[in-house]
């Protein structure tokens, strides 16, 4: 009990206007963040990885199996998230065993096996798998076998053999892009079919969501190749930076649109809510929303770029603009989980009062668990770097790199 | 002859056989781990109603009630609290049903009435509602209405013209004593208030029936020696009777 006054007290004074008492505490907390979050950069490395194969983007091969191995990470620690703030990690089954076939959140188990077990892991079989048959003949001990499990002890490549391989990735590629679109928008339906919460209640909402997870998928990649190449001592690909910025940019234009376009419909509709969330993003999203949000995570990015296109910049400041800029993307697009999640919880059903939100630190769904989990796949990444190098130099090709 | 396997390419027959595996898995988990009654009556396990009968009944139902006290349902009846099962004030009876001798409690207090009838600003308009700070704070609330059957009536005696008198007596110890203990009052006073003033008390005995040293009131009732405190005064030139707590 004392715990719990403990907890409560400090949020009492950040309390305005009327609330409910069950309002006073949030329910979904930084975890619940988190997981959009992650479910984004997924769905967005995807479709870049997707642009390469389906619309022949071939500036984009560099980074194409990068984008792949960077989903796959991500998308093996984006369940934690939830598993953490739900608690009872072992009966987590059940929801995949008894599904409720009418529950949005039900639901998720399916997309996400769809996406990690028909799409994600297929398409990168199909495509390291000859790799993956070359290296077992090379490697030897317990490497060599794991790359004959990894192959499914496939032996094939002959011409004909890669040229299914080609073939069968474009089409799981074709199927993919609908999948990655589900896995985000079913994030973002998740939140828009909320009726009862005017600020998450909107039709625009998945589209919204899912383009800012291309969003911050690209810039994603981008840092991930930006980063790695140096520390592995090769030369950057200045075409294929240009063209991830192009797209990046692209992307941000169309999810800045959909965002002014949201928030015009919503002015414009002036629901009986608009007070309280007018007051809600002028109080205590000023800060997360105006400022990291829009102007550090969109305008200022769009202008570097959008400035490096318009002059001639010399390639060394570019590089930097566009990695400030693909980092700024990335906290920017942190807060717009934030505000999607936490802004939604901060005013009362009441529309009369706003409440606060008070992190932890410890605890399963404190900061430092977060952090854990955010820093989780790039463990995994790099794991995945060494056992499934996707750099070109080292990928057995029949034909050679366009870059 | 090549059988049909045979033909199709060689990484489709090795995912043939994964992705054969891990469709069958989920069935043959699914089988293990569901339990079997689960689904037959809705998406739940149906020997979990079972499980539920089994547990121990606390609540009796406001009807039970109905078989031996006839009174105090028939007031509730009456009023407004003719929807407020007897269990929400009195606890679960399911015991009590059974055994006489378990008694139920019968909230005497101020701290129930208060959990429906505080002031809320989200509670609906016209809901009964008081701050109890400042609502009769001294007094318990079945002191002045009936729990069964509570009605909030105007005061039509002498709180109706003397509010502030009465708002100072209700915050003090004296709250329950009657304003007629102490002010004899004509009847004529409530129609001709000047022309007959209600008495008051002329001498120091008055106040002593209470707290004189051997008076045969509570024991916690402060005490004097009537000889030697201030024996030229009487009581009230000294202390407030409507709050004597002052200072």
């Amino acid at each position: 009990m004392e715990e719990i006054i403990q907890h409560l007290t400090p949020l009492f004074k950040e309390i305005s206007g009327y609330i409910y008492p069950n309002e006073i505490e949030l329910h979904w907390s930084l975890l619940v963040v988190i997981y959009p979050y992650l479910t984004g950069l997924v769905a967005g490395a995807f479709i870049l990885a997707s642009l390469v194969k389906v619309f022949n983007v071939t500036a984009l091969k560099p980074v194409y199996r990068i984008s792949l191995l960077t989903a796959l990470a991500f998308m093996l620690v984006a369940p934690l998230s939830l598993l953490a703030h739900l608690g009872h990690p072992e009966k987590s089954y059940e929801i995949l065993l008894t599904p409720n076939l009418t529950s949005a959140m039900a639901m998720f188990g399916f997309v996400y096996m769809w996406y990690l077990m028909a799409v994600l892991l297929q398409e990168i079989w199909f495509d390291y798998r000859k790799d993956l048959i070359l290296w077992a003949q090379k490697e030897r001990g317990i490497k060599k076998w794991l790359y004959k499990c990894a192959s499914l002890f496939s032996k094939d490549i002959s011409e004909k053999a890669l040229k299914f391989d080609d073939k069968a990735e474009k089409v799981i590629t074709i199927l993919g892009i609908p999948s990655a679109f589900v896995l985000h928008g079913y994030v973002g339906f998740i939140f828009g079919s909320v009726k009862a919460n005017p600020f998450w209640s909107s039709v625009l909402m998945p589209i919204v969501f899912l383009f800012s997870a291309i969003v911050s998928g690209i810039a994603l990649v981008l840092l991930i190749y930006m980063v790695v190449t140096p520390l592995r001592n090769k030369v950057m690909d200045t075409k294929c930076l240009d063209t991830l910025a192009s797209f990046l940019f692209y992307a941000m234009i169309v999810d800045f649109s959909l965002e002014i376009l949201d928030f015009i419909h919503r002015i414009y509709e002036s629901e009986e809510s608009i007070h309280i969330l007018s007051e809600l993003v002028a109080g205590k999203l000023q800060f997360s929303l105006i400022v990291v949000q829009l102007i550090i995570g969109m305008i200022i990015p769009l202008a570097l770029i959008a400035g490096v296109k318009m002059f001639n910049t010399p390639v060394e400041l570019k590089r930097l603009l566009y990695f400030v800029s693909a980092l700024l993307v990335q906290v920017g697009i942190f807060f717009t989980r934030w505000n999607v999640v936490i802004g939604g919880q901060l005013f009362s059903k009441s529309f009369r009062g706003l409440t606060a939100y008070k992190m932890n630190i410890l605890g399963i769904e404190g900061l430092l668990v977060s952090i854990a989990i955010l820093l989780l796949p790039f463990l995994i990444l790099y794991v995945l770097f060494k056992f499934l190098p996707p750099w070109g130099e080292t990928h057995v090709t029949t034909q050679p790199e366009s870059s | 002859m090549k059988l049909p396997w045979k033909k199709l390419p060689e990484q489709i027959r090795r995912l043939a056989v994964v992705s054969l595996f891990l469709v069958v898995l989920p069935f043959i988990v699914r089988s293990i781990l569901v339990p079997s009654d689960f689904g037959k009556y809705g998406h739940y396990r149906a020997s979990a109603v079972d499980e539920i009968i089994a547990m121990e009944i606390k609540y009796a139902g406001h009807q039970v009630c109905y078989d031996c006290h006839d009174e105090e349902v028939e007031s509730k009846q009456a009023g407004v609290h003719k929807n407020v099962s007897c269990e929400i004030c009195h606890g679960p009876a399911a015991a009590h049903s059974e055994d006489d001798e378990i008694e139920l409690i019968a909230p005497r207090d101020r701290d129930s009435c208060p959990l429906c009838h505080e002031y809320l600003s989200s509670r609906p308009t016209g809901f009964p509602q008081i701050v109890s700070d400042s609502h009769e704070p001294m007094k318990a609330c079945i002191s002045c209405h009936d729990p069964h059957n509570p009605k909030s009536e105007k005061s039509t005696e002498c709180e109706a013209c003397h509010t502030e008198i009465a708002n100072t007596k209700s915050l003090s110890k004296h709250v329950n004593i009657a304003c007629k203990e102490c002010h004899e009052t004509p009847d004529a006073h409530k129609t001709q208030p000047r022309m007959f003033l209600p008495g008051k008390p002329v001498n120091r005995e008055f106040c002593g029936r209470c707290h004189a040293e051997t008076a045969p009131s509570d024991k916690d009732i402060p005490r004097i020696e009537m000889e030697t405190h201030e024996e030229a005064y009487v009581c009230w030139q000294c202390h407030y009777p409507h709050l004597p707590e002052a200072e």
